[in-house]
């Protein structure tokens, strides 16, 4: 087991590696005025020619990019052209935030979505079924931020019961949280009705019942239990969905994250904090990837049997 | 009270499907004694699973339907219980062993847990004795007590079976019900899995139902057999009534199709044509389209069981004539 960790996180230098070497490309193709943002307005040719020269911008593609490359290997990502800053430590200033967000707006999605899969899958075909899979549909189907304009639009403006704007306490989490869960809360409903549906037919259902089991612990400790797998997996994909799906719905609810942080340095040709926030979102995915991965080898025995095997 | 630990009266199942209606068990009646090994023998699909699953109230709604009939265990209509009854029943009073061990556990709970859940369930015991006991029953199925702690991917198919046996056993259930449950098995399995269960019901004063379609299985454990075709009983009686003096055709059919190990050589008589579509019963006796001995009467009306010995029963127009015989018999 702890060889396969091992393993698993050997394998994410060349994703490292890869992703850096996109993102810092992107960037430079991007092109863009970067010294004429950290100027004031009415700095001369000759600032601008020291400052271009001083952040070495004049070096071709790839001597910047290995440049870079040496200073991360060092565990130096560079420090922001916009604020000065280093660029790990204001990643991880942000860091908490966005987990928070990803984190609650995931938890509103499981208590929302799993009950609601049971549900649906238990009485398939009806219309209590339907009724659940429209709203699923609905949810996969709504772009997020627009999702997101309209609970502001009902919740802030017209009802005024939650503040749309900024980060001052659990009641700011609420908009952004449902905004992102919303749509998780959508595939996963989808996930755990299927999964449910293929468990209900297992020959081990009917054993559990000639046990002399409740209806209630069939499903609950015999089916959702081999339900969990597929269920857990759809979480696990849509991990990036939270990520990216937080990044909007901090953008629209000024939510101080990581998805605020990358789109304004973007704008602003900011390329350490780009490129360095970048390849810790990408080490951040593969840790949860990781950890979903264990989490299977938790649910199942036989998936931990592989694991063991494989070292 | 009744000599009978089960009997089933006119029980009618249907599956009704957006295809159509499939009439799984038209009328069906058979019943079990006390401490009696009851044989089910019959084709895939004439139903013996939908009667398996009948007696513990479990056909799979939608699209399962109990039409109609009776089903008495001990007395107490199956059908007519409520749901904390029917939990009560089911592997306390009545257990039932599956024919397929591979996907008849579930694979993510320990052979342990899966035995002692019944036994917690019944027993109102915390689950750590609850465990020993499952511990005790693993012995008595002949498989070492620490592995308890395993998942069932971890046994080989006869070692499952043996779990499901002792799954089933754990509550001491007066009746069994076994469904194919050395068919999944290799042949050199299949007798040490039957030799035990003969073993654990012997000793345990158990009665039986045992679906099969081995013949073979059926002489070797039961006193009583019952031949079943498309959801109907045929033919009825003790094994030995059934096997010396055979008088179903479908019944003779059955025997001739078996190899002979004296006569090798000889070729196997297989039963022509193949069981009806029960979507799409045919008049009359169902047997009829395959049947050597057919006339116009069978294609009429159904026939009834009717007496044709102690405790041999037939369903089959032929003995209308009180001179008719089998082929089988004829020379005997």
């Amino acid at each position: 087991m702890i060889r396969y960790v091992l393993k698993r996180l050997l394998f994410m230098i060349p994703t490292i590696l890869l992703t850096s070497l996109i993102i810092y490309w992107a960037m430079d193709l991007a092109g863009g005025d970067v010294v004429g943002n950290m100027l004031p307005e009415n700095a001369t040719q000759e600032q601008r020619d020291a400052l271009t020269e001083e952040l070495g911008l004049n070096d071709p593609f790839v001597v910047r990019y290995a440049r870079y490359m040496a200073g991360l290997v060092t565990g130096d990502m560079g420090v922001s052209y916009k604020t000065g800053k280093d660029v790990f430590k204001t990643f991880m200033e942000r860091l908490p935030m966005t987990l928070a967000l990803g984190g609650t707006a995931l938890i509103v999605a499981c208590i929302i979505s799993i009950p609601l899969g049971i549900y649906t899958a238990l009485n398939q075909n009806t219309w209590k079924d339907t009724t659940g899979m429209v709203f699923a549909l609905f949810g996969v189907s709504m772009p997020n931020f627009w999702l997101g304009l309209m609970l502001m639009l009902i919740f802030a403006v017209k009802l005024n019961w939650l503040p749309s704007q900024g980060a001052d306490g659990p009641k700011y989490l609420v908009l952004p949280a449902l905004t992102v869960g919303l749509g998780l809360a959508a595939l996963i409903t989808r996930t755990t009705r299927s999964a449910m549906l293929d468990v209900i037919r297992q020959d081990y259902m009917t054993t559990a019942k000639a046990k002399g089991a409740s209806h209630r612990r069939v499903i609950y400790y015999h089916g959702l239990k081999n339900a969990m797998i597929p269920i857990v997996t759809a979480i696990g994909m849509q991990f990036s969905l939270v990520m990216t799906g937080s990044a909007l719905a901090e953008v629209v609810f000024s939510w101080p994250g990581i998805g605020r942080l990358v789109f304004e340095s973007i704008d602003s040709r900011d390329i350490p904090m780009v490129t360095g926030s970048i390849i810790l979102c990408c080490v951040l995915m593969s840790i949860i990837n990781l950890i979903v991965d264990l989490i299977y080898a938790f649910l199942d025995p036989r998936i931990k049997a592989q694991y063991s095997n494989k070292g | 009270m009744s000599e009978n630990i089960l009997e089933i009266k006119d029980l009618v199942v249907h599956f009704e499907t957006d295809d159509g209606c499939v009439k799984a068990i038209n009328g069906l009646t058979l019943s079990v004694g006390k401490e009696k090994t009851l044989g089910l023998v019959g084709e895939t699909g004439a139903g013996k699973t939908t009667t398996a699953l009948s007696i513990l109230n479990l056909v799979p709604s939608p699209p399962g339907v109990i039409k109609g009939g009776s089903i008495e265990l001990d007395g107490k209509d199956v059908l007519q219980m409520s749901d904390k009854e029917l939990e009560h029943m089911r592997g306390n009073d009545v257990a039932m062993i599956f024919q397929d061990p591979m996907t008849a556990l579930n694979p993510v709970l320990t052979v342990g847990e899966q035995i002692a859940e019944s036994i917690m369930l019944h027993e109102h015991i915390p689950m750590k004795d609850a465990f020993e006991r499952a511990k005790e029953m693993l012995k008595m199925v002949g498989i070492a007590e620490g592995r308890a702690y395993d998942y069932p991917h971890q046994f080989s198919g006869g070692m499952r079976q043996r779990v499901v046996i002792a799954i089933a056993l754990a509550c001491q259930p007066n009746f069994l019900i076994a469904d194919e449950p050395t068919t999944a098995l290799d042949v050199t399995i299949q007798a040490q899995v039957l030799d035990l269960m003969k073993d654990l019901i012997n000793k345990n004063h158990m009665s039986m139902l045992l679906i099969t379609h081995d013949l073979g299985v059926v002489a070797e454990v039961c006193n009583d057999v019952a031949v079943m075709y498309a959801g109907r009983i045929v033919e009825i009686g003790t094994t030995d009534e059934v096997f010396n003096s055979t008088r179903h055709p479908y019944t003779e059919g059955l025997f001739d199709s078996l190899p002979n190990l004296k006569e090798q050589g000889e070729e196997l008589v297989p039963i022509k044509g193949m069981m009806p579509d029960p979507m799409r019963l045919p008049e009359g006796c169902t047997f009829a389209p395959r049947c050597p001995y057919a006339t116009e009467a069978c294609t009429q009306t159904v026939p009834e069981l009717r007496q044709v010995g102690g405790t041999h029963y037939v369903a089959c127009h032929a003995y209308d004539d009180p001179s008719f015989r089998l082929r089988r018999n004829a020379n005997g």
